[in-house]
């Protein structure tokens, strides 16, 4: 897989050039690309006329180019002046410290991007956005050029999103080039000049901001066929299995979702990263326990507290991080798939390794998991054979609701196509499947209906016969002008 | 493992296999130079005194195993130790009462180590820490520092001092232990679970095991021994005071992580640890029986040293030889055939 294919993309002084595309579209490579961090494998990098080979972070920084993260990276524990100091200065080790001259410094960067922080306070008193701003301003003493934000408002409230971008025009009208990535299409009309949007790695096109309109944006960003084949629907939807009424959880960011899904019924649960599906998840499975809403599954309410109750209740999760949270990687693959069903498999606390090792063999003939035996550890396994150990481990323990996280993540194409055939196999045998995928083709191909998350709550609620622009216009919250 | 797995075989089999080595070292060593190492009456002694710190090291094993520590079992040890001797002469309550009590009171402290742990998710090596010096102080409160419990009943004693079939008694509860930790540890979902909590806490929660539960009962298990531990001492020595066990706790955890249980947790057996303390006590106590060394005085300080520098190299040649096999795992894998789909 190649994250970048022969992008062009390039920057002018005083301009803020937006950068938009889906999730996994190839923003961050781009701009690890562009910090120094990966190199290319291919193409020229040129900044102010001059073509760099070799960029290292320590030569694009050296070269002015500076970003911007949505956690800044600042110590806590010491004050403005001095965080700006450590950035800037390359002092020896026994120099004295000159208070005096580290304070007016900071001022006077603080003051450029005209921002009221008094460099004395400590950073930990600061809001994320003033941290923010004391980055900006480390990024300009250092003389950058080139500032690249990425996705800064997504923590932001109105007020201080208002503030940033008055910084990010002052930094334009002082003649830096301003990179700006973000999922919100209303911030790209109100602050950039031009606008170039990647999908699969590749560029689909640099327009000025002035000669384009929201619907193309859209366009542009999902544009692309349904390459890959699905197996086609074979159930017909039966009772409500689960049933969500206003849940949410603050610690999450998720708020007021309901939703229902049926026996045999596929949901797919879209939106892009960081609109609250993976933390639905969580809840559901008890993993961070929502604090309101009612949990119905079969028709009666359930108190998801722990994991252990979600399973216990006939949830079962399958998690996106397989290697961290969905197998053991060091234990053998009969382990991992029995490690849901202890009581049931073995009554009394007594393992029953002829039991596991049976019950392991007939997942791995089921699901086709390509492996040496059951006891192979799960590390050893490729990552779609690894993720059908995962679905084993909850098949197992017979789910009335299965939770997929992106199930096809990391796998390749054609474990993926087996994956999609027993996803389909289990919806037919009558499991009410919900399954979060930031893969646009596999949530059209695969859903029955596709519910949209978007700031933590459900934004859609979309038959699974919608067209990729639909879904991704409601994700990006902008289903009226989309539709248009 | 139990199981005839290739894997552990070849992840296990090393440190126990150089242990097994080391321990037959020993005893042809000081069969060959040290006075009446090779009689009855010297086993038995050996038996004595690891007896105690062979019970810590089998209940330290599966805490560690889980990725945690109990730095707390020698401090309650003492504390066991003081409170027998409160309940059968301050209290007069009788021996197998009072015996009974100080078990339940071990469990308890284990179980406040265990709730603090995972009620609160403090870090084991810290809240084990404050109860090292907790119950040590305890146990000096109650004694004043000075005062030690004597004169217990001669059918107590005889825990410390008589043999049955040749064995200590304390020999005969320690194979009990053993054999009971091991059937917990390989034989049961309580085993399985403490591998999974060890080599992955968050990828064990996501399969809805009982985590916190599980780990609570490691701690609780330790208490309990301690408090066993702290019995055969007290008859060991005739007498109960505050200082006893003092140091225990780090001389369990070397003979467990000699004996292959990774301090990181997931890995380890019961015989491993078994085979630890085995190799720790023969070389401790065979020291004192080489003439030379015996006049000098300096058996006890030598036994720690060698003690240290056989775990270094064990720990070091079983890090050389998970490498070699890596090598040679990475060379045959390139004429091994791909994995195929059973059918």
């Amino acid at each position: 897989m190649r994250a970048l294919k022969e992008v062009s993309f390039d920057l002018h002084a005083g301009e803020v050039h937006a950068l938009l595309g889906e999730n996994g579209a190839g923003k961050s490579t781009l701009i690890k690309v562009i910090t120094g961090a990966h190199q290319p494998d291919g193409g020229r990098i040129t900044v102010g006329g001059v073509e760099v080979s070799q960029l290292t972070p320590a030569r694009a920084r050296a070269l002015g180019i500076a970003c911007i993260y949505q956690q800044p990276a600042l110590f806590p524990d010491l004050s403005v002046a001095e965080n700006i100091a450590l950035r800037l200065e390359k002092t020896s080790a026994w120099q004295r410290v000159r208070w005096a001259e580290i304070a007016r410094r900071a001022r006077e960067l603080l003051q450029r991007i005209g921002a009221e922080i008094d460099p004395a306070t400590e950073v930990r008193e600061l809001s994320m956005p003033e941290q923010q701003l004391v980055e900006i301003a480390c990024a300009l003493g250092a003389g950058a050029r080139i500032v690249i934000m990425d996705e800064p408002t997504a923590s932001l409230t109105q007020k201080e999103q208002h503030l940033l971008f008055a910084v990010v025009r002052e930094l334009r009208a002082q003649g830096v080039g301003v990179i700006y990535i973000s999922h919100r299409l209303e911030e790209i009309f109100a602050l950039a000049d031009r606008v170039t949007v990647l999908r699969d790695g590749e560029s689909v096109g640099t327009n000025p901001v002035a000669a384009i309109n929201e619907a193309s944006l859209i366009r542009m960003m999902v544009g692309r066929e349904v390459s890959a084949i699905y197996p086609p629907a074979e159930s017909a939807p039966g009772e409500v299995v689960l049933a969500l009424c206003g849940v949410g959880c603050a610690a999450g960011g998720v708020r007021d979702v309901s939703l229902e899904v049926r026996a045999g019924e596929i949901m797919g649960l879209a939106g892009l990263v960081g609109a609250g599906r993976t933390e639905l998840a969580r809840i559901l499975f008890g993993i961070t326990p929502a604090d309101s809403g009612e949990i119905i599954l079969h028709g009666r309410r359930v108190a998801v507290a722990s994991p252990r109750i979600a399973v216990a209740a006939g949830i079962a999760y399958v998690p996106e991080d397989r290697r961290r949270h969905g197998v053991i990687l060091e234990m053998p693959i009969a382990a991992n798939m029995t490690m849901a069903i202890h009581p049931r498999l073995f009554p009394g606390a007594w393992l029953r390794f002829g039991a596991e090792r049976a019950l392991a063999l007939d997942y791995i003939r089921e699901l086709a998991v390509k492996t040496f035996g059951p006891e192979a550890p799960g590390g050893s396994l490729s990552g779609g054979n690894q993720q059908k150990v995962a679905l084993a481990r909850w098949l197992a323990t017979q789910p009335k609701l299965l939770i997929l996280d992106e199930p096809t993540q990391g796998v390749d194409v054609g474990a993926k196509g087996e994956i999609h055939k027993i996803i389909r196999r289990l919806a037919k045998d009558g499991l009410a499947v919900l399954m979060i995928s930031s893969d646009l083709p596999e949530v059209l191909g695969m859903s029955d209906r596709i519910a949209v998350m978007r700031g933590g709550t459900i934004a859609a609620m979309l038959p699974g016969h919608s067209d990729a622009h639909t879904v991704m216009a409601a994700a990006l919250g902008q289903p009226g002008k989309a539709a248009a | 493992m139990s199981q005839p797995a290739p894997f552990f075989k070849t992840l296990l089999a090393r440190p126990e296999a150089v242990l097994l080595f080391v321990l037959v070292a020993e005893l042809v060593f000081f069969s060959a130079v040290g006075r009446n190492f090779n009689t009855a009456d010297n086993f038995a002694n050996i038996v004595r005194h690891s007896a105690e710190i062979g019970l810590l090291a089998l209940v330290m094993m599966p805490i560690i195993l889980t990725g945690g520590i109990d730095l707390s079992v020698g401090s309650l040890l003492g504390l066991c130790a003081v409170l027998f001797g409160v309940f059968t002469h301050e209290w007069h309550i009788a021996t197998p009462l009072a015996a009974a009590l100080t078990l339940v009171v071990g469990a308890a402290a284990g179980g406040l180590n265990g709730g603090l742990i995972t009620g609160l998710r403090l870090p084991p090596l810290i809240v084990t820490l404050g109860t090292f010096s907790l119950f040590r102080g305890l146990a000096e409160a109650i004694t004043k520092g000075t005062m030690t419990y004597k004169d217990f009943s001669p059918a107590f004693l005889a825990l410390g001092h008589e043999r049955a079939l040749g064995l200590p008694y304390q020999g005969w509860l320690f194979i009990a232990i053993a054999v009971a930790i091991s059937v917990l540890v390989h034989r049961t979902t309580f085993g399985r679970s403490f591998q999974a909590i060890g080599f992955s806490p968050e990828g064990a929660r996501y399969a809805g095991l009982p985590v916190q539960r599980r780990i609570a009962t490691t701690y609780v298990l330790a208490g309990f021994v301690a408090a066993l531990a702290a019995l055969v001492f007290t008859a060991r020595l005739r007498q109960a005071r505050a200082d006893a066990g003092s140091g225990y706790e780090l001389q369990a955890i070397t003979a467990v992580v000699l004996g292959g249980t990774s301090i990181f947790g997931g890995v380890g057996t019961v015989g491993g640890t078994v085979l630890g303390v085995a190799c720790v006590a023969v070389l401790t106590t065979g020291l004192k029986l080489i003439p030379a060394i015996a006049l000098q005085g300096i058996g006890s300080e030598l036994g720690s040293l060698l003690t240290g520098a056989l775990l270094i190299f064990a720990l070091a040649g079983g890090v050389l030889a998970k490498s070699l096999a890596a090598r040679r795992a990475r060379r045959q894998s390139l004429a091994k055939p791909q994995p195929q789909p059973i059918t």
